[in-house]
């Protein structure tokens, strides 16, 4: 009789032993940047209490696979932009399943072969290419086809301290901002803010940073038509017209009408706490921003907070530097199990492109754009318009990261003085010429 | 050779009857199993990963594939690179900044501490403490102390109404930055190398010194720094070796910046070969790095030989 009982807990445990595995849920590693928020955002699955880009992409996660039981997500938080790591985790065999990735890096993984084309399986999920922004897009198409579900499009805009801007008589009489027209004006805007507040005009984070720097160049040059990547292997930087937009940034920094020694977070918090009229920031900081502005006893509290487009300084194209982000798929065997829940999670996020839009990206769907409740968003009437300003680099530029460093630290040297402006912008574009060249 | 004729060269008695005798020092192919572990190691992670670095330097290579065999292309385009050649520079000078500092503090330190005392046992220990610190929590601490408007440095000027040099930003302070949090960070080991040094210097000198009448600088100048010159240089040489191989403090404080004016050559490789994906360039650097510091582990070898010498 022992013997019997023993037999049938033995043959019971085999059993649930073998059916367990039809029973698990697919796992899938998703790799991202955004911030780590778990203190706050961890357990969280109601997105509409989450704020800022990490809080709202941890509470996706998380009611994804709150909704998805027969589906396990395992996130992997990484420094942003991380693509060190994922380069390394693609060159050992261990990358993620899905991924962040800029649309202006997508082309380096995908012409390696080391992306999934996605048009297949977004199809297969109601997802069409056709729904996404022209921007979104053409973004996240390499020769063809889809390489990353595009979730955003994003830019640098002027974020404004309204307070400061009525001080300093910058404000037009329905109460907007009174914002440059020209290079002359802006400097002569500057000098106003600068007499009237003592503050300067400009709140940058300067110190060791490219990537602010650069996008400003491509701004601006977009702005005097300058084709400066009509060949994706071979750039045209050492031109008048980045003379001029180096030259007015120098007199920018000449002049103290910026900040100059603070990094990134010290630039936020200078402006949040009041430390100057403009931020140059993106558009993932118009969500904290405004929460600030309707906090009391803050800054931006005090006369409100503004945020637009760049300024049109040049009478070439109505354009700014603009990129967006993508959820990527690494390319690699998988059962048709793993492929359908990365088909389900890709379909979640697209479904769910408001919620993220609410961090002050640009959705990456035409419908989300044309939607009251998008419009209902603050300040997306003044930002809405970056959807048809925003353009990117040529997708067939390659090492677009690497370039930014680049351009960025050579506009750096020259507008703080450590070169002559000429000597800098010839530097630049031989240092990329000979990156591009060496791919 | 005197020891080993002393011993004996069978393991089995002379008398033994019909057994050959034994040469227990002859080579046995099963002795290398003991080293087997450590060979298979330093073959996998040391031997291969260098000749397939040499290998590298040669060829046009991306992380995801080796290319065509460029010759000395890569050493080439390096030389050619004005980052790489400012990289060069930056990695001597800031050796020139933290060696000789390290070693003179170092030496300061022990000189103070040497004492048996309770004060003297607690402070060895907190300048020591540093070391044990890893390079994130160093420079975060650092970066804390220079950081522009709300740092500690801007603090104590801001109570002079002054304003603090921006260690991290401005183009002639950044690397003397990273200097002063390296040399924070690294003092522990110069400063116990040295009070192990002046603790073997025999007592008695200093009794015939204090007998002669020799006041304090005459003994530090006539007895303990020339009791102490082999482990100056050996602090000098440990640190070079050392130091070259600057990189997290630079990466972490500056990035490399203003305008790579911190970047060291190991964070050059990186650049190029990780971040550029340029991996043909980036282990030509390395090699460049390698001959750099193998000079200075030569001249190491070559110090402690003499020493050897004259012993």
């Amino acid at each position: 009789m022992k013997m019997k009982k023993v037999l049938f807990a033995a043959v019971s445990a085999g059993v649930l032993m073998l059916a367990s595995p039809s029973l698990a849920a697919t796992e899938l590693t998703v790799q991202r940047f955004f911030g780590a928020c778990d203190a706050d955002f961890g357990t969280n699955t109601d997105v509409a209490k989450a704020v800022g880009e990490c809080g709202i992409i941890t509470s996706l996660i998380n009611k994804f696979n709150a909704d998805n039981p027969d589906v396990h997500v395992n996130v992997s938080t990484v420094e942003w932009p991380g693509y060190d790591q994922l380069t390394a985790q693609f060159a050992s065999g261990d990358a993620p399943d899905i991924v962040t990735i800029h649309e202006s890096v997508l082309s380096d993984y995908q012409s390696k072969g080391l992306l999934m084309p996605l048009d297949d399986l977004l199809k297969s999920v109601g997802v069409t290419p056709d729904a996404f922004t022209d921007a979104a897009r053409n973004g996240a198409t390499k020769d063809g086809k889809i390489y990353g579900l595009p979730i955003d499009s994003w830019t640098m805009l002027y974020h404004i301290n309204m307070d400061l801007f009525k001080q300093a008589d910058l404000v037009n009489a329905d109460g907007t901002p009174i914002l440059p027209k020209s290079p002359e004006e802006l400097l002569a805007q500057a000098e106003q803010f600068k007499q009237k507040t003592g503050k300067p005009y400009f709140v940058q984070n300067l110190a060791n940073e490219t990537a602010l720097y650069t996008r400003n160049l491509y701004t601006y040059l977009f702005q005097q038509n300058s084709d400066f990547f009509a060949d994706p292997k071979h750039v045209k930087l050492n031109t008048p017209e980045a003379k001029k937009i180096v030259e007015m940034y120098k007199a920018i920094f000449d002049k103290g009408y910026t900040t100059k020694d603070l990094d990134y977070g010290g630039a936020i918090n200078a402006f949040l706490a009041g430390g100057g009229g403009v931020q140059l920031n993106g558009t993932w900081v118009v969500g904290d921003n405004n929460a600030q502005s309707e906090t009391k006893g803050t800054a931006l509290n005090k006369g409100g907070y503004a945020v637009y487009p760049y300024p049109q300084l040049f009478a070439g194209a109505h354009a700014q530097y603009a990129d967006g982000h993508t959820w990527a798929v690494s390319q690699k065997d998988r059962t048709p199990e793993q492929t359908a829940a990365i088909g389900k999670f890709l379909k979640f996020f697209a479904d769910h492109d408001f919620d993220w839009s609410r961090t002050g990206h640009l959705p990456a769907y035409k419908a989300i754009i044309a939607s009251d409740a998008f419009k209902a968003l603050p300040h997306r009437n003044t930002i809405a318009a970056v959807a048809d300003l925003g353009r990117p680099l040529p997708s067939a530029v390659q090492r677009q990261f690497a370039i930014q460093d680049i351009v960025g630290e050579e506009m750096s040297a020259a507008i703080t003085g450590q070169k002559d402006v000429d000597a800098a912008l010839a530097d630049m574009e031989s240092r990329v010429n000979e990156l591009l060249a060496n791919i | 050779m005197g020891d080993r004729r002393a011993t004996p060269r069978t393991a089995l008695p002379a008398a033994s009857f019909g057994a050959a005798s034994v040469d227990i020092y002859a080579p046995q192919w099963r002795n290398f199993i003991f080293v087997a572990p450590f060979l298979f190691f330093f073959t996998t992670l040391l031997l291969v990963p260098l000749f397939w670095g040499m290998w590298l330097s040669f060829h046009k290579a991306d992380t995801f594939s080796s290319g065509n065999f460029v010759g000395f292309g890569n050493y080439i385009r390096l030389f050619h690179d004005k980052v790489f050649l400012q990289s060069v520079w930056n990695t001597f000078y800031f050796v020139l900044l933290t060696v000789p500092t390290l070693a003179l503090i170092g030496l300061f330190l022990a000189l103070c501490l040497n004492r048996r005392t309770r004060t003297a046992a607690v402070l060895r220990t907190l300048f020591f403490s540093s070391s044990v610190l890893s390079v994130t929590i160093v420079t975060l601490i650092w970066r804390i102390v220079f950081i522009p408007n709300v740092g500690l440095l801007s603090t104590i000027y801001g109570w002079f109404g002054a304003t603090a040099p921006a260690f991290i930003s401005d183009p002639s302070l950044a690397m003397i930055g990273i200097a002063i949090a390296t040399v924070w960070w690294c003092i522990g080991l110069p400063m116990m190398l040295f009070l192990s040094a002046l603790q073997q210097i025999p007592q008695d000198i200093y009794e015939a010194a204090a007998l002669d009448n020799a006041n304090r600088w005459q003994t530090l100048r006539s007895i303990t720094l020339p009791s102490i010159k082999r482990t100056f240089v050996l602090v000098v040489i440990v640190q070079i070796v050392l130091q070259f191989q600057l990189c997290g403090q630079a990466w972490l404080m500056t990035r490399g910046g203003p305008n790579n004016l911190t970047k060291p050559i190991v964070l050059y490789i990186y650049d190029t070969a990780f971040r550029r994906w340029d991996l043909g360039m980036g282990a030509a650097a390395s090699e460049v790095l390698f001959i750099l510091i193998l000079m200075a582990a030569m001249a190491q070898y070559l110090v402690t030989r003499n020493k050897a010498g004259q012993a």
